[in-house]
């Protein structure tokens, strides 16, 4: 079980959600023992945990291969293989990215029609989308797949589609593909040629191509790029939001009129913390395989993970792989005819 | 005419001294007449009534209320209760006896309610709440160990020192504080300079406490209480209970409760199975959170892994009889017992250790009080 703050964090999550989401049964895979003394700790209900004991976990730090090399047994393996098995229909980790990716990979098989999975990552933007008026939108991939084809982008385009409009309730969701233009033939020959395709061979809500600057504003829901591009973007967007906060802290420092001001903006900051606050959205989707991966932040608490699991019971309730699998064929027949 | 005016004083008279079906309240105003004499039980369960066996809300007024007015009908057991209940006495030689905070006056709605649910009783105390208000006692009306403590001990009196007791109650109030102290007053652990002592702490009038110190130097010494069941309404975390030691089981229903009790020898297999089909049958349980729970107790260390796989290995095809009201009730346990199987081996944690029990601590920690905030008891969300 990993996560920066694992176990504790993730077992408050569970207990939360056993209280909170009845309808939920979650199957918690782990150190039986370390998980039975915190679970005692906590207010849950046990109706609707299950422990299944996994000696070995992959820590934050390992290179994702060797790591699951040297530990068969760990968890992130264990419970991919669950899954697999019909023992849950889907994976919530707060642990090794890479790792749990390359682990699903393993166990796991792709949708028809999926040549490549896609992670996906969300970010709060200025316009919101869906009949839920959700901030966030949906971005893949951002690193599971570094060298992509035309195809594997609009692949992750349908996939992206399909689940923002199930999770966020957005029937139509404006896709657009990351390029350094908004013009059809900028960038590099995947995107063009991707562009073309996602125009001609889908039913997409797709709005074309959008540039970084667009990201923020919300000008699409659902943003398409390879993964090395996606975890660059995503990298930098964490980072401006890091900076931002800490040139406030060193303002309030400065001047005490500043201070003030801060003061005084401090209940709207708060507000806008709290929509734009990813724990409330609890976590990202790995998406492509028949089974459903949500992946929570490595720094999650006990609410993100609670919210990575209704997010991931959503999806599965919602046929999301169903959902992708009928749009893939559809895209197939349209480029054949 | 006359026959009214008989039925009329009946009535009258049960007003004043409301007497249960099966047996007299301790607390009763008036001492009742003497009993038919009646071989001593061989095991004595002693039910908290709200929270425990009845499935009560009453964290506010309106709850409160709608509690105090509603009919027999309309109350609901927590699931499983009212099975065990008649699987205990249907097993002979027990003595089933309901200790509660309600009102008196609910003496005559809750009696129904049982009668509804098959249970048969054979003491019912309830509070003298309008008489505590009447004289002045309004500590007394919310106080519960000056209350529960005397009526348990008084309950006690007269039993042979073998007669055993299993004690039911909920993580609402301070019945595990309660029974455990009843507990060890009979096994002689509690002596009066702290019995007073904790009695004084707890707010307890000077006569009840009085009263208390004299039955518990008068009983007879013995390990009479050999389990207590915590129901965790409010799905308190399980460690709150651990300074209790490893004869206090919180349970989260009640077929965990006929797990343990199955190991402790006093349900059998069968029986076990009854209270689990009643679950599933009238209160919608699923197989999976029967599993669930009985994975709980075992990584609590609360069940032997042994006890499992005994009773898995009693639901195979040829040896489940047809039980219950639901068609499938033969598929639907060899299916439960199919999952037990698959359960695993977890690793338990360790139970608590068996140490004398800090009552002074315990008391602070587990008595609700004007003032104090308490973190673990928000209602569950279901």
């Amino acid at each position: 079980m990993g996560g920066d703050h694992a176990p504790e964090e993730i077992v408050k999550g569970v207990a939360m959600l056993s209280l909170e989401s009845p309808h939920i049964q979650t199957l918690l895979v782990g150190d039986g023992e370390k998980l039975a003394t915190l679970l005692a700790k906590e207010r849950h209900d046990p109706e609707r945990i299950a422990v299944h004991h996994a000696a070995e976990a992959v820590a934050m730090w390992e290179k994702p291969s060797a790591a699951l090399a040297e530990h068969p047994g760990a968890s992130i393996l264990v419970a991919a293989q669950l899954v697999a098995d019909g023992a849950a229909d889907a994976l919530v980790s707060a642990g090794n990215t890479g790792a749990s990716v390359l682990a699903c990979a393993r166990t796991w098989k792709r949708i028809n029609g999926v040549n490549r999975a896609a992670l996906a990552s969300v970010y709060p933007t200025e316009i919101r989308r869906g009949e839920k008026d959700d901030p966030f939108s949906l971005i893949l991939d951002v690193g599971a797949t570094l060298d992509v084809t035309a195809e594997d982008l609009v692949t992750f385009a349908i996939m992206g589609s399909a689940y923002a409009a199930r999770v966020s309730k957005n029937p139509r969701p404006r896709v657009a593909l990351l390029s350094n233009g908004a013009e059809a033939g900028k960038g590099p020959p995947e995107i063009v040629e991707a562009h073309k395709l996602l125009q001609t061979a889908t039913e997409l809500n797709f709005v074309g191509n959008i540039e970084g600057v667009d990201i923020p504003r919300g000008t699409a829901d659902v943003v398409v790029c390879s993964g090395f591009v996606g975890n660059v973007v995503i990298k930098m967007l964490e980072g401006v939001s890091e900076t931002i906060v800490r040139l406030g802290k060193y303002a309030s420092k400065e001047k005490i009129l500043w201070r003030a001001g801060l003061a005084l903006l401090s209940g709207g900051i708060s507000r806008l913390k709290e929509v734009t606050d990813w724990e409330q959205y609890g976590g990202a989707p790995v998406l492509g395989f028949d089974r459903l991966f949500i992946k929570a932040h490595g720094r999650s608490h006990a609410r993100a993970i609670t919210n990575a699991a209704k997010v991931a019971a959503k999806a599965v309730q919602a046929g999301l792989s169903d959902d992708i699998e009928t749009a893939l064929r559809s895209f197939a027949a349209r480029r054949a005819a | 005419m006359a026959a009214r005016d008989e039925k009329d004083r009946r009535k009258e008279k049960e007003r004043r001294n409301p007497v249960a079906p099966g047996g007299p309240s301790l607390l009763a105003a008036n001492p009742p007449a003497a009993p038919a004499i009646l071989p001593p039980p061989r095991h004595v369960y002693r039910w908290d009534l709200d929270k425990t066996y009845l499935k009560t809300e009453f964290d506010t007024f309106k709850q409160l209320l709608r509690s105090a007015l509603e009919g027999a009908e309309a109350k609901q057991a927590v699931p499983g209760a009212s099975a065990l209940l008649r699987e205990v006495r249907a097993g002979g030689g027990a003595r089933i006896c309901f200790i509660s905070g309600s009102p008196r006056q609910m003496r005559r709605v809750l009696t129904k309610k049982l009668k509804l649910d098959g249970v048969e009783f054979d003491e019912f105390i309830l509070k003298p709440n309008l008489r505590n208000m009447l004289t002045g006692r309004f500590r007394a009306m919310r106080e519960q160990v000056g209350y529960k403590l005397p009526a348990l001990l008084a309950g006690r009196a007269g039993l042979p020192a073998e007669t055993r007791e299993t004690c039911f109650g909920d993580d609402a109030e301070a019945d595990g504080f309660i029974y455990s102290l009843y507990g060890d007053i009979i096994a002689g652990r509690v002596k009066r300079r702290l019995l007073e002592e904790i009695l004084e702490r707890a707010g307890t009038y000077e006569d009840d406490a009085q009263r208390a110190v004299t039955l518990a130097e008068a009983l007879p010494t013995s390990e009479a209480v050999q389990r207590i069941f915590i129901h965790l309404d409010r799905r308190s975390p399980t460690s709150r209970f651990d300074r209790y030691g490893a004869r206090l089981v919180p349970v989260f229903n009640y077929f965990q409760a006929a797990m343990v009790m199955h190991e402790d020898g006093q349900l059998s297999a069968p029986a076990v199975v009854r209270v689990a089909l009643e679950m599933v049958d009238r209160f919608g349980y699923t197989i999976d959170a029967l599993r669930n729970s009985l994975q709980d107790l075992l990584r609590r260390g609360r069940l032997h892994r042994a006890t499992a796989r005994t009773l898995a290995d009693e639901l195979t095809d040829d040896k489940v009889p047809q039980l219950g009201a639901l068609p499938s009730a033969r598929e639907l346990l060899i299916s439960f017992a199919a999952r037990v199987r698959q359960l695993g081996d977890v690793p338990s944690m360790s139970i608590p250790l068996e140490a004398p029990i800090d009552y002074l601590a315990a008391l602070e920690a587990d008595l609700p009080r004007k003032g104090k905030k308490r973190t673990d008891i928000a209602p569950p969300v279901r």
